[in-house]
């Protein structure tokens, strides 16, 4: 296909044109962070002086005493283990019901989607009660459990929604090939498994990094508070004000995790397609 | 067997036996080593907890250590927080800081200890007695004063040559300023327009509510002061955000110099000077303005006042810890580092305060001294709730015509006080 | 039974069980709760007072003028970001599909607002809006004095430009992922014989990405209809623009009354399942079911 000087210009304004829609308000967001504490209500889009006060704020006092080092370390490693077993489990699960006959997979289905409708407020309480109990509040496992939970249903949903297109009988034409069971798996059924594995992982991850309710209820310490939970603790220079300036850094600095975990993980979105498997 | 060893072993069987708590049984209970309190209380940002809990330890003798554990800087968050621990009957907490309006809610649920005997009287020694009453539930007290929270009238002294004496006059003279002439005030929909409205209340001569369960609200005094409110936020006079603004967004207003009035903490005074000196070189103080022409306004009064967990092990040490966190000295060292209101009235003459608040210390005093608090009562929440939904958004109230208002307001107070329907 | 078919389930519950505990065990306990504190009296506050009150609580909640309110406002909102989204997403998902040239700086970027704290995103939304702090005032065509959050509409439209600028990565991503999966082959052969791009469009790549779609609108509506953060930091539910999960906050948490504030999230529960069912029956997809003939 012939790319002419029109269509790079249609691209890049509709390229332009969505990235501008996503990046405004986190250039926002970026700009007041990096104003001087007097200046944050100047409502100037680009600030008129730029400070790193509120950055260096975020890092004073080391891993120990920081307001923020020990919540973020918290916040990627619940978050990397809970996606890894959420896609793990989900995967074993949408297996089970894209792939083989049994009964019951109407009620997994609604049964998971029933916990993902429920107001999770209303299980906080209870929570709180029974991690109180158990000896889990304050710890790792005490969000892991939750976030799983809660994170499951969709898992669970999008991977049978990209199982269900997988061919499977390209697994038995690649064994009469002569390919192992293995190999026919791996190399035919896992890359087109990638896009709906990886989609699911990406809405995971920032679903576990995100949350507050769990987050606030169910830590107490910085053992295991992430970092939502631990911009509730920011204060400003009185108890009245408002620590926006330090909000805001602490939001730029936390989104970077993101934006490496899923620049890593979008590549492979298309990878199923490029491997070779379908075509032919 | 020895005593210690067959306590020995009956811990080890509890243990195994029972879920994981926190309860010290691997403590000697006869004093080999100092008890452990843990203080949950909000953050103050110059460091007025972490100094006090460390002096008060020294101070014990070995006797406890107070660790401080922080709770979100949000009043509500705070509440949150010990609420769920203290419905759960969470023995790990010993000693709480409580906003004033939290007294009637946990005394009545059986969340806070009372006070008795001569540390009640050492508490208590020099308070200010309507501060003493945001410590206390049906005559008893539950709480040790520790500081409290006035708000002051800041305004312009370059714009206006003569502070109005009542909230009529503030809005004639402010509206007569036009563009620089707005008033900050706090209206949003959270506690701090609670405060405002129940500031106006009271200065107009009457109260919300009389008793734990009972409505007061007399209508004509009610009516003045909705007709403040409305007139405010009505007119021209209203800051643009009026009805979204806080203590912080107010504060930050009257630094831009768009406004010649507010009322706000004496945070603001400080907050002025360091941020905005050219506003705070001309920023000038004044007692909470009046509703009514001649009757002295009732400020608003907050604060935190230090409480011993009903579900604490330390019960007989907390007390005496608690005492000494809320003592003379620590009160210092909260207007010293953070500028908090102490509640003793003793100290407004050292000079620890007057430098906080120079020229303005006397008129704290006084506004604490003339303060009118919010309501004492088990089902305060709903009271709020329902204050905030009948008035907000107070451009809604008609000042020629606060009668619908009225009656809003006091039907859904009774539905509160009863805990009744839906807020 | 054959062998077969009781291995296969075998294997099926095995599969199943890790994922199914996990679910469980931390919300069997908590939602048989919820339930039976909304069939009762019980405020934290008064531990002696309370008892059981049948649908008391149930009454008290439907015939509140309040919920309606509230319920009209987050149907609103519902349908409203929903909408937006699906359009939107459709549209960037397409560009993040096609895009001749940078697609993953594009891709990246999209997701980024999904990624940002949520709390944090509705603050700096609320920031931008405030008249005081904020930049919209000070754009062309804008009044300098507008206040955004002074009036139910106004509000209405900040909260939903933010919720859409939030989730519309959400939806993006699924779409994108189902646009992935269709096979090149078949628009090949459409071009051959002579579809038009809409025609493309609308016969190949919509039916074939059902599936996306449906799960995307699913669990995105599942999420709009329990809106709350956004809201609570932008107006607290002022001006009429409460959400029904606010109001069950303000019940649960603020009164700390159990039964009503259970009994709110019962009634969530239950709109929210309605409109599960509704979806599920009006797309006659059935998840379930394997592909023809696998």
């Amino acid at each position: 296909m012939e790319r002419g000087s029109r269509d790079y210009a249609l691209w890049s304004i509709g390229i332009v044109l969505v990235l501008a829609f996503a990046l405004v308000p986190v250039l926002w967001l970026i700009s007041v962070s990096l104003k001087p504490p007097e200046a944050v209500t100047d409502g100037r889009f680009i600030p008129s002086e730029i400070s790193f006060d509120n950055y260096k704020s975020l890092f004073e006092g080391g891993i120990d005493d920081s307001p923020f080092i020990k919540p973020l370390i918290n916040s990627i490693g619940i978050a990397l283990i809970t996606t890894v077993i959420a896609i793990t489990l989900a995967a074993f699960t949408a297996y089970a019901i894209a792939r083989l006959e049994f009964p019951g997979k109407r009620v997994i289905l609604a049964g998971a989607l029933a916990i993902a409708m429920f107001p999770p407020i209303s299980t906080v309480g209870p929570l709180f009660d029974m991690w109180r109990a158990i000896g889990l509040y304050d710890t790792w496992p005490g969000l892991i459990i939750p976030y799983l939970t809660f994170s499951l249903p969709l898992a669970i949903y999008v991977l049978v929604a990209f199982f269900r297109e997988i061919p499977w009988e390209l697994e038995q034409a690649a064994q009469v090939d002569g390919a192992t069971p293995f190999q026919a798996f791996t190399k035919v059924i896992v890359p087109l498994a990638a896009p709906g594995v990886f989609t699911a992982a990406i809405l995971v991850f920032i679903f576990a990094w995100n949350d507050f309710l769990f987050a606030i209820s169910l830590t107490s310490s910085d053992a295991s508070r992430t970092v939502p939970a631990a911009l509730a603790f920011f204060t400003g220079e009185s108890s009245f004000t408002q620590p926006t300036g330090s909000i805001a850094a602490a939001a730029v600095v936390v989104t970077v995790p993101i934006i490496v975990f899923v620049l890593f993980f979008q590549r492979r979105i298309v990878a199923g397609l490029t491997s070779g498997a379908v075509k032919g | 067997m020895t005593s210690r060893g067959a306590k020995a072993l009956a811990c080890l069987v509890a243990a195994a036996l029972a879920v994981a708590t926190l309860s010290a049984c691997g403590e000697d209970s006869e004093g080999s080593g100092p008890r452990e309190l843990t203080f949950f209380v909000a953050i103050q940002p110059g460091g007025t907890i972490e100094e006090v809990s460390k002096r008060c330890s020294e101070e014990s003798n070995g006797r406890y250590t107070i660790t401080p554990e922080f709770l979100p800087t949000d009043a509500s968050q705070q509440r949150e927080q010990l609420v769920r621990r203290l419905g759960a009957e969470d023995s790990s907490i010993d000693i709480v800081g409580m906003d004033v309006i939290w007294t009637g809610e946990f005394a009545n649920a059986g969340w806070v200890e009372e006070w008795n005997g001569p540390l009640k009287q050492q508490v208590t020694e020099q308070v200010f007695p309507n501060v003493i009453e945001t410590a206390s539930f049906e005559d008893k007290l539950y709480a040790a004063p520790f500081n409290t929270n006035t708000q002051l009238l800041w305004y312009r002294k370059d714009l206006v040559k003569q502070p109005p004496k009542t909230w009529d006059e503030m809005i004639d003279q402010a509206e007569a300023l036009k563009e620089a002439g707005s008033i900050q005030v706090q209206a949003n929909r959270y506690e701090g327009f609670m405060v405002w409205a129940n500031a106006l209340i009271e200065s107009a001569g009457t109260q919300i509510l009389s008793g734990p369960e009972s409505v007061e609200l007399a209508q004509k005094p009610t009516e003045e002061a909705l007709a403040v409110m409305g007139r405010l936020a009505g007119g021209s006079a209203a800051p643009p955000s009026l009805s979204t603004s806080a203590e912080d967004s107010a504060r930050l207003g009257f630094e831009a110099g768009e406004s010649a009035f507010m009322t706000n903490y004496t945070f603001a005074y400080a907050s002025a000077k360091e941020e905005a000196p050219e506003i705070g070189k001309v920023m000038g103080f004044a007692r909470f303005p009046e509703v009514v022409p001649g009757t002295p306004s009732k400020p608003p009064l907050g604060g935190f006042n230090l409480a011993v967990s009903a579900f604490s092990d330390n019960k007989d040490v907390a007390f005496d810890a608690a005492a000494c966190l809320a003592g003379r000295d620590s009160q210092k060292t909260a207007v010293e580092l953070d500028g908090l209101p102490p509640s003793r009235s003793d100290l407004y003459t050292d000079k620890a305060v007057t430098e906080a608040y120079p020229g303005f210390a006397e008129l704290v005093k006084e506004s604490i001294e003339g303060a009118g608090p919010r309501p004492t009562t088990p089902a305060y929440q709903d009271v709020s709730l329902a204050v905030q939904r009948s008035l907000h958004p107070p451009d809604k109230i008609d000042p020629e015509d606060t009668g619908p208002t009225y009656d809003e307001l006091k039907s859904n107070l009774e539905d509160a006080v009863k805990r009744e329907g839906l807020l | 039974m054959s062998a077969r078919t009781r291995s296969e389930r075998k294997l099926a519950w095995m599969l199943c069980a890790p994922a199914v505990i996990a679910m469980l065990a931390v919300t069997a306990y908590p939602i048989v709760y919820a339930v039976v504190l909304s069939l009762q009296d019980v405020d934290l506050r008064f531990p002696e007072e309370g008892g059981f009150v049948g649908l008391d609580n149930y009454t008290a909640v439907l015939g509140s003028q309040l919920w309606w309110t509230d319920f009209f406002n987050t149907v609103f909102i519902l349908l409203t970001t929903v909408a937006i989204e699906l359009v939107l997403g459709m549209a960037i998902a397409l560009v993040m599909h096609r895009a001749i040239f940078g697609r993953g700086v594009i891709r990246t970027s999209v997701l980024i607002p999904y990624g940002i704290i949520t709390v944090v995103a509705a603050f700096a939304w609320q920031f931008a809006f405030a008249p005081e702090t904020g930049f919209v005032n000070g754009l062309p065509l804008i009044s300098d004095e507008m206040d955004w959050f002074g009036g139910r509409f106004s509000s209405f439209a900040v909260i939903i430009m933010a919720e859409v600028w939030k989730t519309t990565p959400f939806m993006a991503l699924l779409l994108l992922a189902g646009l992935v999966t269709i096979d090149n082959q078949l628009y090949e052969a459409a071009k051959v014989d002579g579809a038009s791009a809409w025609q493309r469009f609308t016969r190949i790549t919509l039916p074939l990405m059902k599936p996306a779609i449906l799960v995307a609108l699913l669990f995105r509506s599942l999420d709009a209809f329990r809106v709350f953060d956004t809201i609570f930091i932008m107006t607290r539910g002022a001006q009429d623009t409460e959400s029904v999960s606010i109001l069950g906050f303000n019940q649960l948490i603020s009164r700390l009354n159990l039964g009503l504030g259970s009994a709110v999230s019962v009634l969530i529960f239950i709109c929210v399942f309605l409109i599960a069912f509704l979806f599920v029956k009006g797309f006659g997809t059935k998840l379930e079911e394997g592909r023809p003939g696998a």
